[in-house]
């Protein structure tokens, strides 16, 4: 999964320097986002106890 | 004698000359931004390779806001040396920013929070002058967040405009590419970490790929 984000980092950060269309790098920015977001979820798995 | 006309003209040159000198300042603060973020992986990569402290799934997802911070700025000054920068796509890539640095900044608390929990951890890796990289991470994306409401706040009259060929010029392309190189490297690290398995291990202490291809290199 951390290759597939990477992967897709790397060519939303090319088409953003290629100037490409808007909507291929917001969609392929957010695709990232929504990745990571979801890796995120899949590690964090256990509350944490503290109290403020 | 000097006219009421001449002197509007030349209220207009010398306003017209502040907001140039402020679209410059906003183009290399933009520039500095991705340099900044740069420098900050390239350092994180350092203490990967030459530390060999492996980064765990955490620290990878903050790597991945950060570079999710910085495309947007990139975009912005690859717009601006092509001269297509508008004011909507300014605020557009400086709210993007402050997008992933928010969701970068939750992931640092919550690997802070994850070593205050235990009182006996001693956090994940070495520190850096007294503070674990994660909580640098931290600070670098309350940087971003501030730095881009700033930049946000002052988009109505100023947006990035790129400076005339020449080395400034250039120096700005070789930041762009220098990103994308920085990217790059880190796509090879990642895939030498996480070899053939589907996501990291929780605490990796070796390259994978290079042992699931039985050269049982650490």
């Amino acid at each position: 999964m951390d290759i597939v984000i990477m992967i897709v980092l790397m060519a939303t950060a090319f088409c953003a320097w290629r100037g490409l269309s808007r909507r291929v790098v917001m969609t392929l920015w957010v695709l990232g986002l929504v990745a990571m977001l979801g890796l995120f979820k899949y590690h964090v798995t256990s509350p944490l106890h503290l109290n403020f | 004698m000097t006219t009421t006309t001449d002197i509007d003209a030349t209220v207009a040159i010398e306003s017209s000359d502040l907001s140039i000198t402020w679209s410059r300042i906003a183009f290399w603060g933009i520039v500095l931004f991705v340099v900044g973020y740069c420098g900050v992986l390239l350092a994180a990569m350092g203490v990967q390779i030459f530390g060999n402290e492996k980064p765990c799934p955490l620290c990878m997802l903050q790597r991945y806001a950060m570079i999710l911070a910085t495309i947007p700025a990139m975009w912005i000054v690859a717009d601006a040396l092509r001269a297509k920068l508008t004011r909507a796509r300014y605020a557009s890539a400086l709210g993007m920013s402050i997008v992933a640095a928010t969701c970068g900044a939750f992931e640092s608390t919550r690997q802070i929070l994850l070593h205050i929990a235990s009182p006996t951890d001693r956090g994940y890796g070495s520190a850096v002058i007294g503070l674990h990289l994660y909580t640098w991470a931290l600070i670098t994306f309350i940087v971003v967040i501030l730095f881009c409401g700033v930049a946000l706040m002052c988009s109505v009259s100023v947006i990035p405009v790129a400076p005339g060929p020449g080395a400034l010029r250039t120096m700005a392309r070789a930041v762009e590419i220098g990103f994308l190189v920085v990217i790059a490297i880190n796509v090879v690290l990642i895939v030498l970490l996480e070899g053939f398995s589907w996501v990291l291990p929780d605490d990796p202490t070796r390259y994978k790929l290079i042992n699931d291809l039985g050269f049982g290199l650490h």
